[in-house]
């Protein structure tokens, strides 16, 4: 019921629009504080009691897409509070996986933080690294009531029984979406967003993008030093194929049906196929093994090559430094036969934000998580990222679509997440208790990226021999990482790594873990 | 405050040496000055080389992934890992390969330009001694990053050249190829310390008296002969420590190696230093702390016998020295 009195104060109630925010002018907003439309940020009082000192709050993450947001809620924020200064530190993950433990042990950690990747978040608050988000976020539970069903898990938000991050924005995105140059495109006769190419049209047109160029640009360029494009490129193309698999816990290609891997299966070999034929028609830009994905999306704009497969965060970048360029945006090349299987995904949120243990400004941190999570907050994000970002919360990404303007190209992403996206399995949620594998987990090495890389620079020749190693290693080290969870006390079994009722194509809703 | 009666430059000298039969404390006490200077960097030295290198002996017996408190003593199970697995025997041969091919390239072609730059009648000598030093100082991150560049099969200058040329007919990923990435971080690693190893030769050529030369010439030796019957022996015991630091040198290549190839493709150039590091912090999410300690001392016994095999050769060629002063 809230909601919809929420959603109609809000509309009738907030502030200047998605233009006056994009200006993000202090005048703007102070105009907008009386006349408001969805999309700009006006700071609410939520009722915490703010420091009257003047302080400053230190914030780390990784920036990207979500800086476009913090930029603008930052500066409304102090505007609003003058005494808070925030100290907004967008870094690198390899920067933060270093920076945020190094803070913590010094007990000087920023205030807010996002998690370094190689830290399990159920290890960061067994180590009392982190505080729960309900004694500082106020009205908690109307606050979390807004998620939708299953928003929040056990083992990735909550922990015996406390709230501790939750998902800001959705993680239903996938990381191969095809970007194109559309002047080769056009030229080679290809028009992948009114008809998809399939895997042997995509291999065609790299070759005939290849042919146009002379040695002055190539069909595809990859960012092969990073390995886990390559990993990611067989994945997705195989999963679509076909070898349905999903990943939790750091374990990916799990059939969930079977809870075996996909390594070696037909599918993924077909993928990896794919790339070899794109490798011997020479249509592989020369410098992609050299290259990390940044490079290589980075240099694409320069006409380096026809196509490149990358996630949604190469737009705004193209836009601000290359605005002359001219590119497309397409599904990932679709199976020959025309029929595509969904990609499963988990829904852990993207972008969570972290509140520092130890820090003497958590109510600070609860009233801007307080905004950021509320309706109007929600919408702020998909207007300052003109949808880039996708609300979590249904009713804000509703307003947003319809109230704000989104980027054309951000559209047709959340039209092709949908549209090939499922949500899958999520073995923590159905057992907390094997949060504890991922404590165990090492790595594998090679993983499949790495040894996609090595299949393309040509030390790998038994490709099928290579991926049943790997599939059998990948098992060899899931039983190792569950009997280690065993022996710290963990209740957990192979069994929590199968879900026979799993329909790729269908969601894996919280009914399914009745 | 009284000084004392022991003045510094008496003890660097020699002059105010105590006498012998005095305590250490003594001795100590007599000489505080100079280790009283010597304290900052004694300080420093033990926060941030020794207590490091200790402390990683301790991690390699560590089952710990460096940021959390949650860590198990596991004995020797590290090196018995690492004995097992194959990605360390490959960065640890690819390392000494590295060194076979690089420091003999390094050492040789430094002494002939060292020869030709030490001719007191080449005006252009110290411009060019800046000129070959200037890479040195030099950071090898920024030298690999632009390295990246150089090398780059589009639009990079090394193959813009090979395709003007024709000498290539399709632009060389020099560092994706498997083939090529190790020894083109080689090249530039010779050609951003060539500098020092000709400096050490040029200091090395400083001791060959000019008389020798000068009998040599009215004796009717031609320049070939100089350097075979005159210059060579005498850097010869220069030559064995000149070797060695620049073996040691060879084998701590992180820098230029995580610039520019991060170790691949496959790990076709990735040697000890970055397999170390690939496991302590881990570029696929897991850093092992314990392990990639493990590796690192046991490399580290490897390098220090190499450093002692420099001290035993550093007195070696002292005694050659002294021998060649006595005659």
């Amino acid at each position: 019921m809230n909601r919809h009195i929420n959603r109609r104060r809000f509309v009738q109630t907030s502030a200047a629009g998605a233009g006056a925010l994009a200006l993000g002018s202090s005048a703007h907003r102070s105009l907008a504080a009386q006349e408001a439309t969805p999309g700009s940020i006006v700071i609410p009082d939520s009722g915490v009691e703010l420091p009257t000192d003047d302080i400053t709050f230190r914030w780390i993450d990784s920036g990207d897409l979500k800086a476009l947001f913090y930029n603008e809620f930052h500066a409304a924020y102090q505007e609003a509070h003058p005494n808070i200064t925030i100290q907004y530190d967008p870094l690198p993950y390899a920067e933060i996986n270093q920076i945020v433990p190094i803070g913590v042990q010094s007990g000087d950690a920023h205030d807010m933080f996002a998690m370094p990747q190689d830290i399990p978040s159920a290890q960061a608050v067994a180590e009392g690294w982190v505080a729960p988000l309900d004694d500082i976020i106020p009205d908690f539970a109307a606050w979390k009531e807004r998620f939708p069903l299953g928003s929040f898990m056990d083992g990735v938000h909550v922990f015996d029984g406390l709230t501790y991050t939750f998902p800001q924005t959705s993680s239903k995105r996938y990381w191969t979406m095809m970007f194109y140059n559309t002047a080769y495109m056009d030229e080679a006769g290809y028009d992948p967003e009114s008809e998809r190419l399939t895997w042997d049209q995509y291999r065609e047109a790299a070759r005939t993008i290849t042919e146009q160029g002379q040695g002055q640009y190539y069909g595809v360029v990859f960012g092969g030093q990073s390995t886990d494009r390559f990993g990611t490129f067989v994945r997705n193309l195989g999963r679509m194929a076909g070898a349905s698999a999903g990943g939790s816990l750091g374990f990916e290609d799990i059939d969930w049906r079977t809870g075996e891997f996909v390594y070696a299966s037909d599918e993924y070999q077909a993928a990896i196929d794919l790339l070899l034929g794109l490798e011997s028609d020479g249509s592989i830009f020369p410098g992609s093994m050299s290259l990390n994905d940044a490079e290589a999306w980075s240099q694409f704009p320069q006409g380096i090559a026809g196509m490149i497969l990358e996630g949604p965060w190469v737009i705004p970048q193209w836009q601000r430094e290359n605005p002359d360029f001219s590119f497309g945006l397409a599904s990932q090349p679709v199976p020959n036969s025309g029929e595509s299987v969904p990609l499963a995904y988990e829904e852990t949120g993207s972008n969570q934000l972290w509140v520092y243990a130890d820090s003497p400004y958590k109510n600070v941190a609860g009233d801007m998580l307080s905004y950021i999570g509320s309706v109007e907050g929600q919408v702020a994000i998909m207007a300052a990222t003109r949808g880039f970002l996708r609300a979590l919360v249904p009713e804000a990404a509703e307003i947003a679509q319809e109230s704000v303007p989104l980027d054309p190209f951000a559209a047709t992403a959340l039209a092709l997440y949908d549209e090939q996206m499922r949500l899958g399995p999520m073995v923590p949620v159905r057992n907390p208790a094997a949060s504890r594998v991922a404590f165990e987990r090492r790595p594998l090495t090679p993983d499949l990226g790495q040894l996609v890389q090595g299949i393309l620079a040509g030390q790998i020749d038994d490709v099928p021999a290579a991926m049943e190693d790997l599939q059998s290693r990948a098992n060899a080290e899931l039983e190792r990482a569950i009997s280690a969870a065993q022996e710290q006390g963990a209740e957990v079994t192979r069994d929590d790594f199968v879900f026979p009722d799993w329909d790729p194509t269908a969601e894996y809703t919280a009914e399914n873990y009745q | 405050m009284a000084i004392g009666t022991v003045q510094p430059t008496d003890v660097l000298t020699g002059e105010g040496r105590p006498a012998p039969g005095r305590t250490l404390a003594q001795r100590v006490w007599a000489a505080r000055w100079c280790y009283l200077f010597m304290l900052p960097n004694l300080v420093l030295a033990a926060m941030f080389t020794f207590y490091p290198t200790v402390m990683s002996w301790y991690f390699a017996f560590l089952d710990w992934s460096g940021f959390t408190s949650d860590k198990e003593w596991v004995g020797l199970d590290n090196f018995r890992e690492i004995i097992d697995d194959s990605f360390f025997w490959d960065a640890y041969w690819r390392s000494f390969q590295f060194m076979l091919v690089a420091v003999p390239i390094q050492v040789v072609l430094a002494l002939v330009i060292a020869l030709i730059l030490n001719d007191s009648s080449y005006k252009l000598g110290p411009f060019f001694r800046t000129v070959f030093f200037l890479p040195v100082v030099t950071s090898a991150a920024i030298i690999g990053i632009v390295m990246t560049f150089v090398f780059s099969p589009f639009n990079g200058p090394v193959n813009k050249a090979l395709l003007n040329t024709g000498l290539a007919d399709r632009p060389v990923d020099f560092l994706g190829d498997p083939d090529t990435a190790l020894w083109t971080v080689a090249g530039i690693w010779i050609w951003k310390w060539f500098g020092i190893t000709m400096i050490y030769w040029l200091a090395a050529l400083q001791v060959v008296p000019q008389d020798l030369y000068e009998a040599a010439r009215l004796d009717g030796a031609n320049r070939w002969s100089l350097h075979k019957d005159i210059t060579l022996p005498m850097v010869f015991p220069f030559a064995v420590v000149i070797i060695l630091i620049t073996i040691v040198g060879s084998l701590n290549v992180f820098g230029l190696v995580q610039t520019m190839t991060a170790g691949g493709p496959f790990f076709a150039s990735e040697v000890m230093e970055v397999y170390i590091y690939r496991n302590a912090f881990g570029d696929t999410g897991i850093p092992r702390l314990g392990y990639a300690s493990a590796a690192a001392l046991f490399f580290g016994i490897t390098v220090l016998g190499l450093s002692l095999l420099q001290g035993w050769g550093l007195k070696k060629a002292n005694d050659a020295r002294s021998q060649m002063k006595g005659s």
